[in-house]
């Protein structure tokens, strides 16, 4: 089954004539376990697309099913709630929250969808083992290397067992060694069964995915999957 | 669970405070000094009130008091009085007349007041001797502190006693024992039974129970007083004897309730005037003078409520103001907590906590400094007594509370309708 299935969506941002007609009409179809990058200039509409799929804005029409649930015009509260169980976000400046310790932005997630203290501090101390963060659970983040932050960032995203993980260029602000890094834990946890859509820039980084999807002036140019990769292509 | 959520929030709060000690206690300190100043006016306005009670609280207010003054001469003139003695003021007649008529008195007390050379042995002192009935001592609270007080039977046996103010015992430089005894007013010998609470009479009160200046006090049974002394004094003024008869220099009338103290009044006034074709006496009745002083005072109170309530308001707009800009500096915090699931409940109520947390903080300290600064120093400038009364410390929590909320709500309402995808990107 599609985890996430786009059909007819458009966006606009402003009103009348001078309305900026962003995406077009988007048709996509992600099945459960794909990795997708999502390619394109800049203006392209993939960092609004993102948007669409993290559940952080709504498309002016078209459906948005996610995981077989019409999203598309709920409340910003389920909104919310969907964000937070179901969607991990990866950025590219990693927005971890500076006041916080790296074990304490881990636990933001779970402290929205109302676990307790202590199973918190239990299941974030996890996940930042499984990123390698083990030794850094009171460190603010101003006192990490930008690898530690994505993969401190990457923590806070699994944190809540998402079905995707939406990560947007994660390796924008990495050096060439610390991003292959982070790619590898992304691919890691894509072969663990989730989803993960990024978007990126980087014909290299894409090459790495299972399916290419190139935006150009808010529509889909190009949707190819790599050879091998079993599923995926146009749908 | 939703509470240890606000718990949760609160240590948040703590901690961004923290992360921003300077502004943090700027702003604490524009709701302390708020605080401050409604708790120092709050206690300006209760030691006023204190004081008006211990002054006319005194005197009683279920009391009149009827005192016997001197004419002006004009009216002395026109009585056609040529004597050398100055015969004037309230008499037996009267007293017997209020005691007879007046329903609504409880006690009807005659004071006759002799004045003379105290002695004790070479030393000597001229000071006035109040002859009494016991129970205006019980009337004005004037408490024994040894001894015992005048009774009853003192007054019937015409037992030649007395209680004593203790200023009175050192102007005579006597330390000795003061039980037991004996003064000599004119030439009547007295035994100490009693020593009176030390205490300075001023203003009305000491105007009302014909006090000395010099708090030199004696107190006897009036029977014995008027059986002793007679009704004349001879005071020796700049060379040349002035003698006054006075019968009773005042009458002394407790009603049965406060709701009866005006019409009692003008009652004992219609009697008066009847007996009397002179004005030589004067009514004091304290309830008036409490019920004027109060409704000053209510004008003074609501003034200074006005000036707490600016200072409240500049540390409430100082709040607002930081917590706009900390709401600006913290958008891409706002952004990112929205993304991770926070609704925007979440995001009013954690900067909403934040406020409270502040003011509350501001609260805490304000009642310290107001209790601890403000009113000793206000207390030194005006020289007014203050008095925290205990409600301030709920007064201090809810005002500051209060000022949180609404100073909160704005800036928080801004927060949470922050657009998380701008948020996000806010640089």
């Amino acid at each position: 089954m599609a985890l996430i299935e786009i059909e007819g969506v458009h966006k606009y941002y402003g009103e009348g004539a001078n309305a900026l007609h962003v995406l077009k009409g988007l048709r996509l179809s992600f099945p459960e376990g794909q990795y997708v990058a999502i390619t394109g200039a800049s203006g392209s509409g993939k960092s609004t697309l993102m948007n669409i799929l993290g559940c952080l804005d709504r498309p002016t029409s078209g459906d948005y099913r996610l995981g077989g649930r019409d999203v598309s015009s709920l409340s910003d509260d389920r909104l919310s709630e969907i964000r937070n169980r179901e969607i991990g976000f990866v950025f590219q400046a990693f927005h971890l929250i500076p006041q916080l310790s790296v074990l304490e932005n881990v636990e933001v997630p779970l402290f929205y969808d109302d676990v307790p203290r202590a199973r918190r501090r239990e299941r974030a101390s996890r996940v930042l083992e499984q990123v390698g963060l083990s030794e850094r659970l009171e460190h603010r983040p101003a006192q990490l290397s930008g690898g530690e932050r994505q993969r401190c960032a990457i923590a806070r995203a699994l944190v809540n067992d998402p079905r995707l993980l939406l990560a947007d260029e994660p390796t924008g602000n990495l050096d060439s060694k610390t991003g292959e890094e982070i790619l590898r834990l992304v691919e890691e946890l894509h072969a663990s069964g989730r989803t993960v859509v990024m978007v990126t820039h980087d014909p290299k980084v894409a090459a790495r995915a299972q399916r290419r999807v190139r935006l150009h002036d808010g529509e889909v140019v190009e949707d190819t999957a790599s050879p091998g990769s079993g599923e995926g292509g146009a749908s | 669970m939703i509470a240890g959520k606000y718990a949760e929030m609160f240590r948040l709060g703590v901690r961004n405070m923290w992360g921003y000690r300077l502004r943090s206690f700027l702003t604490v300190l524009g709701i302390s000094v708020g605080i401050a100043a409604v708790i120092a006016m709050v206690a300006l306005g209760q030691g006023a009130q204190e004081e008006l009670l211990a002054q006319y609280g005194r005197l009683g207010i279920r009391n009149i008091i009827v005192s016997s003054v001197k004419p002006s001469d004009e009216d002395q003139g026109s009585a056609g009085q040529t004597s050398w003695v100055a015969r004037y003021g309230l008499t037996r007649r009267d007293y017997r007349q209020i005691r007879a008529t007046v329903r609504s008195a409880v006690s009807v007390l005659p004071v006759h007041t002799h004045a003379d050379r105290i002695w004790e042995g070479s030393r000597s002192v001229d000071a006035r001797i109040h002859g009494v009935l016991p129970e205006q001592m019980r009337l004005f609270r004037l408490d024994v502190v040894r001894g015992r007080p005048l009774t009853a039977m003192d007054n019937i046996r015409l037992n030649q006693v007395c209680v004593v103010r203790p200023g009175l015992l050192r102007a005579l430089h006597y330390y000795g024992p003061a039980l037991g005894h004996h003064l000599q007013v004119g030439d009547e010998y007295y035994e100490i039974v009693g020593v009176l609470r030390e205490e300075e009479f001023t203003g009305l009160t000491r105007k009302a129970l014909n006090a000395d200046p010099r708090s030199l006090e004696l107190y006897a049974p009036y029977e014995t007083v008027i059986k002793r002394h007679g009704t004349m004094s001879f005071v020796r003024k700049s060379g040349s004897f002035q003698a006054t008869d006075v019968e009773l220099h005042q009458i002394v009338v407790e009603t049965d309730d406060q709701e009866n103290v005006l019409t009692t009044a003008r009652m004992i006034e219609r009697i008066l005037q009847s007996f009397h074709r002179r004005r030589d006496y004067e009514m004091i009745v304290p309830l008036e003078f409490l019920a004027q002083r109060r409704k000053t005072q209510e004008v003074f109170n609501r003034f200074l409520l006005l000036i707490a309530g600016i200072s409240l308001l500049v540390g409430g707009i100082g709040i607002a103001n930081i917590m706009l800009a900390s709401i600006t500096e913290r958008t891409r915090e706002i952004g990112i907590r929205r993304a991770m699931g926070a609704k925007k409940r979440h995001i009013l109520a954690q900067f909403l906590t934040e406020t409270v947390t502040l003011a509350g903080v501001g609260g805490v300290f304000g009642y310290v400094l107001g209790v601890l600064v403000f009113s000793p120093l206000l207390e030194m400038w005006t020289e007014w007594t203050t008095i925290v009364p205990s409600w301030a410390v709920p007064l201090a929590i809810g005002i500051s509370f209060l000022v949180g909320v609404l100073a909160g709500i704005w800036p928080a309402t801004r927060a949470a309708r922050t657009d998380p995808i701008h948020a996000l990107h806010y640089e």
